[in-house]
């Protein structure tokens, strides 16, 4: 067998994630503990943008609804942490389908206008809703306790998103091999030729679009417990550059690829901490270097230089990323003012 | 006589003052081969398009088993038993052939979000079913080799045969072919015939033909069609079809049409 392969390759991941709380500082750990959550949230915008193909801008909005969501249904509700978690990402799942609706009408860049405009609505209900969301200062969510388990809240918090990104991976993984997953591929690569095979545009598009908004708002929530402090800025438009730029650089189209574009840009961006100013230059020019040289994303070079490598759906297929899909990320670089 | 499967009563297609379609009647009887010919702008798309639900149509009707599809998405119509294939290569490009063809067979597979992602067994048996199908579709057409390449490594012929077999795998009743012998080279074209009739003989599915090459409509066809500037204005078995004057006329002028009855 490949010793390379795929699955041995994220199963040795999965393991040193596992242990990694023996070995890292507290602002380590939240590093890590951050890169899982990136992975939540690439996960679920690969599915609507690299396998559904719909190139919507919304998925930052979702991550602050999910985050919003978990955070205002403790404080105004005194609703639990573990309550108001999975509340927030029904939220941020049903906010998914809403907008999948307009959605149905418009398609390229039209959709990634009107998923544009409803993620700068977003931020204008957080920045100046202000009774309810208290506003562009933010506010304090209650530390998340894990009693009776013995363990800190960084620790357990740590291994609950660990948890949740390998469970959420493997389903996403299934998903996307099934004929949800086929119907999906067919709505991105032909939608006439998809309804031909009577696959129902609405169906599969509103079914990406709620997923999507699903694991932003698993992220939302866990993020929020994290930072114990919810405010408009984390869920702006260069969040979104983020994820987009987490799902390129790791391979549009591949589950497996959002796991390693989540971790690959989460460690630039820290790597280039120190150096403030180098940091976007930094970021733009992988960008770049990504959509003119590696379109299929690391996943792409994997598949080309390591025979075990193989990814469902488009089992041999080279990686050839939907042009569309790549467009938006050019901007990215001048994203940030 | 049989009713009908698929029929077309007076419709009318209109994009602005510009009238595509003009009053067309047609009625296609199960087990047939119907060539649908005509020169370029004659509607025939058009045609095909109102059929599937892309386009309503202004005025008529479409039944399908005597049954109006005018108004239903075209996902819809599809799922009632319509198929269809292309002008160009349609074939999913993120996926292998035999990924094609297991998409093909969505409407006959029913696995849902929770069976699919949590592995089912229900669902391993269904997706495990869905691909021996898939397997004996590449045979029926000859490219069982091909199962795991990529759609978009294989030449345009194959590409339109594929197309032909993934629409075929959903078992529809009524399949509409887009010129689908489009760049077929002569032998190639020989054995285009044999497969349309085999797909009418051993699937038991109605053809409909749109095609430029003449030749194998009259040859595979046992009814042809003809339509000019949106009209029919011919219908019946290809020899009668052939030597119609308002068809030859159409193909080639007036002049040319007097010099032919004259001969």
């Amino acid at each position: 067998m490949n010793l390379f392969g795929r699955r041995n390759v994220l199963l040795a991941l999965f393991a040193l994630a596992a242990i990694a709380p023996h070995f890292v500082n507290t602002y380590h750990l939240f590093v890590c503990n951050l890169i899982l959550v990136y992975v939540l949230l690439s996960i679920g915008l690969n599915i609507l943008v690299g396998y559904a193909g719909q190139l919507a801008f919304a998925n930052a909005a979702m991550f602050g609804i999910g985050a919003y969501g978990t955070g205002l249904l403790q404080v105004h509700f005194g609703l639990p942490f573990w309550l108001a978690f999975p509340l927030g990402a029904v939220i941020a799942t049903s906010v998914g389908l809403a907008i999948s609706l307009p959605a149905l009408r418009v398609s390229g860049l039209y959709l990634a206008l009107s998923s544009l405009a409803f993620a700068q609505f977003t931020q204008w209900v957080f920045l100046h809703w202000e009774k309810v969301t208290f506003g562009a200062g933010g506010f304090k969510t209650p530390t998340v306790s894990f009693a009776p388990l013995p363990v800190s809240k960084p620790i357990g918090l740590y291994y609950l998103t660990l948890i949740l990104a390998a469970v959420l991976f493997l389903l996403a993984q299934n998903l996307v091999r099934s004929r949800i997953g086929r119907a999906f591929v067919a709505v991105r690569d032909g939608e006439v030729a998809a309804e031909s095979l009577g696959i129902d545009l609405l169906r599969y598009k509103a079914l990406a679009f709620g997923l999507s908004g699903f694991y932003a708002g698993i992220a939302g929530g866990i993020y929020s417990a994290m930072l114990n402090f919810v405010s408009p800025e984390g869920y702006d438009l260069f969040q979104m550059v983020l994820q987009k730029a987490m799902v390129v650089v790791g391979g549009l189209g591949s589950v497996a690829g959002s796991v390693l574009g989540a971790g690959a840009i989460v460690a630039l961006l820290e790597a280039l901490r120190e150096v403030k100013g180098i940091q976007e230059i930094a970021f733009g020019a992988i960008l770049v270097v990504f959509i003119l040289f590696m379109p299929g994303g690391l996943v792409g070079f994997l598949k080309r230089k390591v025979p075990g490598w193989e990814e469902p759906l488009h089992r041999k297929g080279a990686g050839s990323a939907p042009a569309p899909a790549a467009a938006p990320a050019p901007a990215a670089g001048e994203a940030r003012p | 006589m049989t009713a009908a499967l698929l029929s077309l009563r007076g419709v009318s297609v209109g994009f602005g003052g510009v009238k595509v379609l003009d009053g067309i009647d047609l009625d296609v009887r199960p087990g047939e081969i119907r060539g649908l010919i005509g020169p370029n702008g004659a509607g025939k798309t058009t045609l095909l398009n109102v059929v599937c639900g892309i386009h309503g149509p202004s005025q008529g009707d479409v039944l399908l088993e005597g049954r109006s599809i005018v108004g239903l998405k075209p996902s819809r119509i599809a799922a009632l038993g319509l198929g269809r294939t292309f002008q160009t290569s349609q074939l999913f490009r993120g996926m292998t052939v035999l990924e094609n063809l297991m998409s093909g067979l969505h409407r006959r597979t029913r696995a849902g979000l929770i069976a699919a992602s949590l592995n089912l067994a229900s669902y391993r048996e269904e997706e495990a079913r869905a691909e021996e199908e898939a397997r004996l579709a590449l045979e029926f057409i000859g490219m069982a080799d091909f199962a795991d390449r990529p759609g978009t490594a294989l030449s345009f012929g194959q590409q339109r045969v594929i197309e032909i077999a993934r629409t075929l795998i959903g078992d529809p009743k009524v399949v509409l072919l887009d010129e689908p012998a489009v760049g077929l080279s002569m032998n190639r074209l020989a054995e285009f015939d044999r497969l349309l009739r085999r797909i009418r003989d051993e699937k038991g599915v109605t053809l409909i033909l749109i095609e430029h090459v003449i030749r194998l409509v009259m040859d595979v066809c046992d009814q042809v069609t003809v339509l000019s500037s949106g009209r029919r204005i011919a219908d019946g078995p290809p020899d009668q079809v052939r030597n119609d004057p308002d068809v030859i006329e159409a193909y080639l002028g007036k002049e040319l049409r007097a010099r032919h009855t004259a001969s």
